[in-house]
């Protein structure tokens, strides 16, 4: 009767910490979506989302928030030009052509990498990389989008590699000895025959490496400045939406004030973008999963 | 294409995957090599013992590696108890239904969350609503939920590689589900747990953008005697040094890095051996 | 071999008893009465339902999520699935051995007391394991090494190690699902010999798709087909002077 008794209670203890770990979504959505409604109330959603000029820290205050999304997207699209070709020759050296021996003494190095804080690639990208791309660019800024995308590039490397090692490997050997017996080379299948059976979490990678790539704050933070701006290059001065959370935070910010408020629109806009791609990217890798197994 | 030079392609190709891969490798070399010599000389018990300081030479780390010790205890006191519990729940307790697929995904969004989101939160919920003000609670609050979806999915994975059949053995002998879980499946999934924890700890450890919404970021010259004293974190106090323009901050920033990397090293070492030598399924 | 069966002396009977796995129905209106201290074979071809109709014996299908039944099993006149039964008191009762060995991944000698220990057992641990290792005929073996790793027996010290389990609680009944498939001729043929010597103790229920095993081990034999229970009685007769015309064709090898 007891370890009966002991059963119930168990279970009912389990359930409540299962529902406080929950919470925190249902948190997270309100509190974003709650403040965002203040702030919404005294900036109409258009001028948010669609104003080129974003100066809410100096009069004449503006809240368009695009410059702020234009440097969140160059250093997406620096880091993603850096990081998905060197991942994917990584994934297929690591997957097809790599001895056992060289694949465990590669994939810790990866996990390192994938471990170190990001606060360390903030402070290589200001003291390493800055310095490197002012050599051979001497125009270039002290803060600059080029030298933050560069290490994020770095920071989202070992997650593309290994997803789509993971992709690669999970393909059935069936397909390479096909392949193989028609006489194609090393080069022919891994390009012509693996990467396009793996295109979904391949793609999938991608997707998971974006949104990570979005929501990076300290590297931007350090490397890439605070000037909000609609411009092209990537040699000057940017700011993105994490580096603009942060850079509030750092001030003595009144609870009430309207800055305040800002960063949770602008935290509110950038949980949607990471959670619409979070949701596509683990969708691809939980159905093709499926399929193989 | 003759087959000469479809084997020059061919050949290429496996340089360029192969110099891919040693780019990886040397970038880390770079980076620890970088670091190692930009903060080597900044290193000494005089560094590890002093407070931050304006005058570089005189500046350390202690505050904040003590912060650090704090915040990632209390944060493995909040966050080990309720992630296993809500894992155990959900693998072993839960129907599987829609809701329960609807959660699974809900966890791994929650665990792909930009880390900076967890500060909005704790900034909001910790510090203002309920008050706790820029204190360690608020810090280690904060970085509990942070790493709460990640020991989670890593502790039902590891509750899952525990093989049916020891369940139905167990049931098989009279046992109710409390003593199956608790003295079958729990203790064989212990291992893949623990790695889990240290990893997701080990994250904690590196965390910085959260810790500066929670205020973190603030000139502590002193030791936190208990969880609702204000603090700082090595790596936010790395960060507050690589923000200064000043060379010799930026040394001290390597030496920062450098004591923070032999911590993760060595809880990542410790991860690596329990996972080798403890696990009992695999 | 076998004694007359005696109407007051069934162990576990069950009436009418059907099975569905969501909407498939795996066995049909079956009645089997099974007799205290004999053997008891279930056999018929694979997905015939007899594992399905094993476990409702001790209510392991409770953990498949789509399971439903009708009809009652009815353990010394008691229904099992009545509300107010806990699970767990009957399979301290009606114990059980799987197809494949699943020792736990602990020492012999705590994988023979677990079961006891759980449920508050009072008297002398190491007297209850060295008895259960005897009768499960597995004590000659393991004597000396009772506190290394179950894992390193061979699979058929492991099944009998699993054996040794269930009689560690004194069970009334022993559930056996094909617990020689996973093992070699040799250790079959020792599983079989103490499957012989544990009938004096034990109500033994055992499921195979072997025929010979059953016939040189069960005192009675039910031949279950697409889930019915097509012929049931004493071993020597089904397998001898068969009624029914399936029967006959299954146990000559006509097909199955």
């Amino acid at each position: 009767m007891l370890s009966r008794w002991i059963d119930h209670a168990v279970h009912l203890v389990l359930l409540v910490c299962v529902v406080i770990t929950l919470l925190t979504t249902v948190v997270v959505v309100a509190l974003l979506g709650k403040e965002s409604f203040l702030f919404f109330q005294q900036v109409p959603l258009w001028e948010f989302l669609f104003g080129t000029r974003w100066e809410p820290l100096l009069e004449p205050k503006s809240f368009g928030v695009l410059p702020l999304v234009v440097g969140t997207l160059k250093i997406v699209i620096g880091s993603i030009a850096i990081a998905l070709p060197l991942g994917l020759l990584i994934a297929t050296y690591l997957s097809e052509f790599a001895s056992g021996r060289m694949r465990s003494a590669i994939k810790p190095v990866l996990e390192i990498l994938a471990g170190i804080p990001t606060v360390v690639y903030g402070y290589f990208a200001l003291t390493f990389v800055t310095p490197l791309i002012r050599t051979l660019f001497p125009d270039t800024q002290i803060f600059n989008a080029a030298s933050a995308a560069i290490v994020v590039g770095i920071m989202i490397l070992p997650m593309i590699s290994s997803l789509c090692d993971d992709a690669f490997q999970a393909l059935p050997n069936s397909l390479r000895e096909g392949a193989y017996a028609l006489g194609a080379t090393q080069y022919e299948v891994a390009v012509q025959v693996i990467l396009p059976s793996a295109a979904a979490r391949v793609g999938a990678a991608v997707i998971l490496a974006l949104s990570r790539a979005i929501g990076e704050t300290m590297a931007v933070t350090l490397a890439a400045g605070a000037t909000p701006q609609m411009s092209l290059g990537f040699l000057e001065s940017i700011q993105t939406m994490t580096a603009y959370i942060v850079q509030v935070s750092l001030g003595d910010i009144p609870a009430d004030g309207i800055e305040y408020l800002t960063c949770y629109a602008v935290g509110l806009l950038l949980f949607v973008m990471t959670l619409i791609m979070n949701i596509i990217g683990n969708h691809f890798i939980t159905k093709t999963h499926k399929l193989h197994s | 294409m003759k087959r000469t030079q479809r084997k020059r392609k061919e050949r290429l190709f496996l340089w360029l995957c192969r110099g891919a891969t040693f780019l990886a490798v040397g970038i880390l070399f770079i980076l620890l090599f970088h670091v190692v010599r930009e903060g080597i000389q900044w290193l000494d018990l005089q560094f590890l013992d002093n407070f931050p300081s304006r005058k570089p030479e005189r500046a350390g780390i202690k505050s904040a590696l003590v912060g650090s010790v704090w915040l990632i205890g209390l944060t493995a006191l909040i966050s080990i108890p309720l992630s296993i519990a809500s894992a155990i729940y959900l693998e072993e307790y839960a129907p599987r239904n829609k809701w329960m697929r609807i959660l699974e995904i809900n966890l791994a969004n929650l665990a792909a969350m930009p880390s900076i989101l967890y500060g909005l939160l704790g900034l909001a919920i910790f510090v203002r609503y309920f008050d706790l003000d820029r204190s360690l609670w608020s810090g280690a609050l904060t970085l509990s939920l942070l790493v709460l979806p990640v020991i989670v999915i890593a502790a039902k994975g590891a509750i899952r590689s525990v093989p049916n059949s020891i369940r139905e053995g167990a049931y098989a002998l009279g046992a109710r589900r409390w003593q199956v879980v608790f003295f079958q499946v729990l203790p064989g999934a212990l291992p893949g747990i623990m790695t889990g924890v240290i990893l997701a700890l080990s994250r904690a450890m590196g965390e910085t953008a959260p810790l500066i919404m929670v205020g973190a970021l603030s000139y502590i010259a002193f030791l936190p005697e208990g969880p609702s004293d204000p603090f700082t974190a090595l790596p936010v106090q790395i960060f507050n040094w690589a923000a200064r323009p000043q060379e010799d901050f930026h040394g001290l920033a390597a030496g920062g890095i450098i004591v923070l990397l032999i911590l993760l090293l060595t809880l990542n070492a410790g991860a690596v051996f329990i996972r080798h030598k403890l696990q009992r399924y695999k | 071999m076998s004694e007359p069966l005696k109407d007051n002396n069934f162990s576990l009977e069950t009436r009418n008893l059907s099975i569905c796995y969501g909407e498939k129905q795996v066995v049909r209106q079956v009645n089997l009465s099974i007799s205290s201290h004999q053997v008891t074979a279930v056999i018929g071809p694979s997905g015939c339902g007899k594992s399905t109709l094993l476990r409702t014996l001790n209510r392991m299908n409770d953990f498949i999520p789509n399971f439903s039944m009708e009809g009652e099993v009815l353990f010394q006149g008691k229904n099992l699935y009545e509300p107010s039964i806990d699970p767990g008191d009957i399979r301290q009762k009606i114990g059980m051995v799987f197809q494949r060995p699943n020792p736990f991944p602990k020492t012999i000698y705590k994988n023979v007391i677990w079961g006891p220990k759980i449920h508050g057992y009072k008297g002398n641990l190491q007297d209850l394991a060295e008895d259960a290792l005897k009768r499960a005929a597995l004590w000659d073996e393991v004597k000396d090494r009772l506190n290394d790793s179950a894992l390193r027996l061979s699979g058929g010290q492991q099944q009998r190690l699993c054996i040794a389990r269930a009689i560690a609680m004194n069970p009334e009944v022993i559930l056996m699902d094909e617990p020689c498939s996973a093992l070699d001729p040799g250790a079959t043929a020792r599983i079989e010999d103490l499957i012989q010597e544990l009938r004096n103790n034990y109500t033994i229920v055992t499921v195979t798709h072997n025929m010979q095993q059953a016939a040189r081990i069960s005192d009675q034999t039910a031949f279950l087909y697409e889930g019915e229970l097509v012929e049931y009685g004493a071993t020597k007769k089904i397998f001898t002077q068969p009624e029914k015309k399936r029967t006959e064709d299954y146990i000559t090898g006509r097909f199955g």
